[in-house]
């Protein structure tokens, strides 16, 4: 392991003071003179034409400043798959058709908020109403409605993946295992609701301040619907209070903010109530995942055979990407030495799913997990010993997708059995109490370039000053997550420098280095941290040739830049402050400002990405046999993220994807009646908080990865994924219930273990 | 953000003055404890009163008293969170601490008022069924002066009470339990912690060495109203405690109780869970009242 001053230090996080304080500025916060405040009409109908929109009452409202349909906007659709402009399948308003409860049809922009909710309720929509279909096997069926003309299959996307020969493998096993799951939809749920706030200067360009984690998309989608050009259109990310997949694409507030902007002259705000979020946000996607796997009598596995419906909702969204990793995800932990995927995104009335932490994965991973838990108890071995015969391991090759440099996933095995005496509770269970597995894998970033972008993937500018500070510039967008902290870390480990020593300037699009493509897929430490180190480096080679001229050394010297100092390695004396060697360079350049830029877009890394996590969960818990109710004891986690650049923050989002996975496993769900979503507030969608949180224990395995920022890997979504499959591992094996379909609620439990016929009372 | 409607706010400081402009206000006025199920309520546009009045600064009204011969006073603005950690309370009248601790949060228990739990009449209301096993009594004022009502006669339906035009809860007071008894509440709800009721019990048991002499039984969150189990407390009586005799005054239980199926819980769940937390309310409530 290499040894590092900041990078892998409990760092403050640097938003901590102001979250904590209170001071730091999310978009709602924001006001400015004039503004006017946006409310936005929804449908009530699940699938419907619109005949007519009268807008005339709600404009004569006093106080109303502008009212917009799906007539008033170009007609420019969009969709973050620019590679395949037949998957772009939204407008900002709706046009012609809804096609879901909630799908937004007419936007209000008034002096304050009631005025601009009053005259919501004073626009005449007429709908002719057309069936609905609210599950895949409904929207697939012949003579289904169809929700888009231009997709008479309902079918929007349908991805396959083949290699080695799956029937072949099939027939030479001695166990072959099938099993169809279903997941289901849950929502991001972060706390800070979706809001923008657009100005529209003099000039016409405009200003869009949102709770984004993608301001370069949005800042492209935006002009190309706004039809103007990229660099007119300026987005601010100002502190966003998380967004787990859910803020990564424009959206129809972003759009009729800086529309209405620009017809009004005056700035206008879009805040989203938790009733909206709850009602027409995105969520995870549902699945239907079907699966067969084949074994060797020893537990090796021959193949696997993997088909999954996604339940995508009414609109693409991020649902394509959701389709190809949920494809890729099947394939991995194990090595599989035949595999066949196919995937369908499937379109239904309901709020569109979209991309949410682990962004298919969670889904896939849930299945398999599952399978090889009930293989491992079929074939009579141990679920740990059956993950380990078959574990990937670093060097794995997926056949034309992606090779697996470093991979600690056999050492996680190893430690989290340790760590939570396995051997012992699976041997001499306790009544009532169960212990249970699950495993992730996760991309640390997307090498697939479907958004089209020519700019690089990840970009930082760094300027240097004689004073012996730091400035810099990323386009990384900080959703919560901690980036800021990671990427200034790494910034201060490369330059020698301390934290305190460096400003840093994130995400605006007018001032930030183009571009970067944002902040999902768990791309930004390893992305941005290597734009970083790529800056750092081409300023060091500065400081170096400087320090190098001044004390007339030796050309084979090789430099270091620590401790706030410049100097030949070994020869600590013969060196210069930084702010010196920062001035030297200066002066020697006739006072041409120190900056450099630096960029990654990963080359030559397979179609996937370029560094995979590793990780094992081990959830206790026990069930009361009576009421179902499960009570999660523990959970012990060992996981690879390569070089842990901050380990609070790592912890961090281990105890959020927890959280995450808790909710997933056992309380989380919308109650849907057809196309309409019930449960719209907290009181009732039942998300998991502090209270409910289990103590968990966590070991990092220590790898190192060569094409990570000192040898960083992702830590913010895979850990997202081994908790649900762990969890229900667990509820089996303290109550006998398999669950094959999430989320494990008591009912289900009672009704596995003690199965009778419904009473009379219940049909009161 | 859910924003409120426009209302006046208004502060008396005496129960009388409260009672006043309750009766000036009429339909239009409300009474405000702590606020947390009215301004909620208020916010989804449920309820729009004109006019707010609110009780927190009626001095004395946030009373908490215990006498051996007169019993607990819980008056109309004492606390969630005060009630919970009352040494009195926690030393004579456990239950009823616990289930003031197992409502809501820290923020709500130091916002919120037993006496509001009440008023607002939720089947689901965590601190009603304990009371109503204990034997509590709601003390009331209005315009036509002051009146008594046991607690088991208060609930008329959901967020529906006895509660007469410009009446209000003064306080309620919860007698000695008689010696030998023992109370206890169970509840249970699909997140864990923090959450809606789903289904209730609550039983105060008095024993006669080990047998059971007496016991008042209620189930909370499966009718309009927490429900007495008459039924099942009669098969309870003059039987020592046991498994079968559990069982069977469950079963009677969820025979007297009405579940319905709403989001929280299917009837078919609640009607299982009935007879399970009935069952360990009285077995809980029995041991306790050996213990003492
Ligand atoms: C996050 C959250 C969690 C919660 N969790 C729970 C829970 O776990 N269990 C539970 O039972 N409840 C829960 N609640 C509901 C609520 O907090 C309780 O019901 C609380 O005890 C109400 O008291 P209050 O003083 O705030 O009442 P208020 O909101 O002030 O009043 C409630 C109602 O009673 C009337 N009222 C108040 N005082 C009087 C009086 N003296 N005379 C006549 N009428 C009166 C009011 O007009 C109003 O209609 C929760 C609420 C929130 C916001």
């Amino acid at each position: 392991m290499k040894k590092f001053s900041i990078v892998g230090k409990h760092v403050p996080r640097n938003d901590a003071r102001a979250k904590a304080t209170g001071t730091a500025v999310y978009t709602d916060d924001i006001k400015l003179p004039g503004m006017l405040h946006g409310r936005i009409l929804r449908s009530p109908l699940a699938h419907a034409r619109i005949v007519s929109i009268d807008t005339s009452k709600a404009a004569a409202l006093p106080g109303v400043k502008c009212v917009i349909t799906g007539q008033d906007i170009p007609k420019v659709k969009y969709g973050n798959w620019r590679l395949f402009p037949d998957t772009q399948d939204e407008y900002a308003l709706a046009v012609d058709k809804v096609r879901f409860i909630g799908d937004e049809v007419a936007a209000v922009a008034a002096v304050d908020l009631d005025i601009a909710e009053e005259a919501l309720s004073l626009i005449d929509v007429e709908y002719v109403e057309l069936p609905g279909v609210f599950d895949v096997d409904a929207s697939i069926k012949e003579g289904a409605p169809v929700l888009h003309d231009y997709c008479p299959t309902n079918i929007s996307v349908n991805r396959k993946i083949h290699y080695g020969d799956v029937e072949k493998a099939f027939a030479e096993s001695d166990y072959v295992r099938e099993d169809i799951f279903t997941v289901h939809a849950v929502s991001h749920a972060y706390l800070e609701p979706c809001s923008s706030i657009a100005q529209c200067d003099l000039d016409g360009r405009i200003t869009l301040w949102t709770s984004t984690q993608v301001p370069y998309i949005i800042q492209c989608l935006l002009a190309s619907t706004l039809e103007m050009r990229e660099n007119d259109v300026r987005i601010i990310k100002p502190f966003v209070g998380g967004g787990f997949g859910g803020k990564m694409e424009l959206r129809t507030w972003e759009f009729c903010s800086a529309f209405m902007a620009k017809k009004t002259g005056k700035p206008v705000k879009f805040t989203l109530s938790r009733e909206e979020e709850f009602l027409a946000g995105r969520r995870r996607h549902p699945m239907k995942l079907y699966s067969k796997v084949g074994f060797k009598k020893d537990g090796t596995i021959t193949g696997k055979d993997f088909r999954v419906h996604l339940d995508g909702g009414a609109y693409n969204a991020m649902g394509p990407t959701a389709t190809f990793l949920c494809g890729n995800f099947g394939a991995m932990l194990y090595r599989y030495p035949s595999y066949s995927f196919q995937g369908e995104h499937i379109y239904t009335n309901k709020p569109p799913a979209s991309a949410m932490r682990g962004f298919g994965a969670p889904q896939a991973i849930f299945a398999t997990e599952t399978q090889m838990s009930i293989a491992a108890e079929e074939l009579g071995m141990d679920p740990i010993e059956l993950r380990i015969k078959n574990a990937q391991v670093s060097g794995d090759k997926i056949p034309g997708v992606a090779t697996i440099s470093t991979c600690g996933f056999i050492e996680a095995l190893e430690k989290v059995a340790q760590m939570s005496d396995w051997k012992e509770k699976r041997a001499n269970p306790k009544e009532g109490r169960g212990i249970g597995i699950g495993c992730y894998s996760f991309i640390s970033g997307g090498a697939f370039n479907w958004f089209n972008t020519q700019y690089p993937y990840s970009a930082a500018e760094v300027r240097v000053f004689d004073d012996g500070t730091a400035h810099l510039l990323t386009m990384a967008a900080d959703i919560g997550q901690g980036c800021d902290t990671a990427v200034k870390q790494i910034l201060a480990e490369s330059l020698g420098l301390k934290m305190e020593d460096i400003r840093i300037t994130s995400a605006d699009t007018a001032m930030t280095p183009q571009a970067d493509l944002g902040a999902w897929g768990s791309r930004l430490t390893l992305f941005n941290g290597n734009a970083v180190l790529n800056a750092a480096e081409k300023i060091k080679a500065k400081l170096f040739g400087a320090v190098s001229a001044r004390f007339n050394l030796n050309v084979i010297h090789e430099f270091e830049c620590k401790d706030g100092k410049v100097y030949p390695k070994g020869r600590p004396d013969r060196g210069l402050t930084f702010g010196e060697a920062v001035g030297l360079v200066q002066k020697a350049n006739r006072g041409e400002p120190l900056i450099a830029h630096g960029y990654y877009t990963p080359r030559d890394k397979g179609l996937v990405t370029p560094a995979f996590s590793f990780g094992a969960q081990v959830a206790e818990v026990e069930v009361d046999k009576k009421t179902g109710i499960v009570d999660v004891k523990k959970f012990w986690t060992a996981h690879d993220c390569g070089t842990v650049i901050n380990p609070r923050a790592a912890e961090g989002q281990l105890e959020g994807s927890i959280q995450m996975g808790l909710g997933y496993a056992l309380s989380e769900q919308f109650i849907m009646d057809g196309g309409k979503t019930l449960n719209t507030n907290f009181l009732d969608y039942k998300m998991p908080n502090a209270m409910d949180m289990p103590p968990s224990e966590v070991v990092h395995i220590e790898t190192y990865e060569p094409e990570g920022p000192m040898g960083a890997k992702e830590a913010g979504e895979g850990l997202a994924i081994p908790t649900a499959p762990a969890i229900a591992e667990a509820v089996f094996s303290a109550t006998g219930y398999r669950c094959r379909d999430l989320p494990i609620t008591p009912e289900k439990i009672l009704n596995a273990i003690e199965p009778r016929e419904r009473p009379k009372s219940a049909v009161k | 953000m859910k924003r409120l409607s426009y209302f006046e706010y208004r502060v008396p400081k005496t129960v009388e003055e409260a009672i006043e402009l309750f009766e000036s206000g009429g339909a239009d006025a409300r009474l405000m404890a702590g606020g947390t199920d009215l301004l909620m309520k208020m916010k989804h546009g449920a309820m729009t009163p004109k006019i707010l009045i609110s009780l927190k600064k009626i001095d004395g009204l946030d009373t908490i008293a215990f006498s051996e011969k007169t019993g607990l006073t819980i008056g109309a603005t004492a606390l969630l969170a005060d009630v919970a950690s009352h040494p009195d309370i926690v030393e004579h009248y456990p239950a009823v601490a616990e289930a003031a601790r197992g409502t809501a949060n820290v923020q709500v228990r130091n916002m919120g008022t037993v006496v509001g739990n009440l008023c607002n009449a939720s089947p689901a209301a965590d601190n009603a069924p304990t009371l109503l096993a204990m034997g509590a009594t709601v003390h009331i004022q209005g315009a036509g002066g002051k009146r008594d009502l046991p607690l088991e006669e208060f609930f008329k339906g959901p967020g529906l009470t006895a509660l007469r035009g410009a009446e209000m809860v003064t306080s309620l007071s919860v007698p000695l339990p008689p010696a030998g008894a023992g109370a206890a509440y169970l509840s249970l709800s699909a997140r864990g912690k923090l959450d809606c009721t789903a289904v209730g019990a609550a039983a105060m048991v008095t024993m006669k060495g080990d047998v059971c002499d007496d016991v008042r039984l209620f189930i909370a969150s499966c009718g309009p109203t927490p429900l007495r189990a008459p039924g099942a407390e009669q098969i309870m009586r003059g039987k020592p405690i046991s498994d079968d005799i559990l069982e069977k005054a469950g079963e009677i239980a969820t025979g007297e109780a009405s579940p319905i199926t709403d989001l929280r819980a299917s009837a078919d769940y609640r009607t299982r869970i009935i007879a399970v937390l009935a069952g360990r309310a009285i077995k809980a409530a029995s041991k306790r009242a050996l213990a003492r």
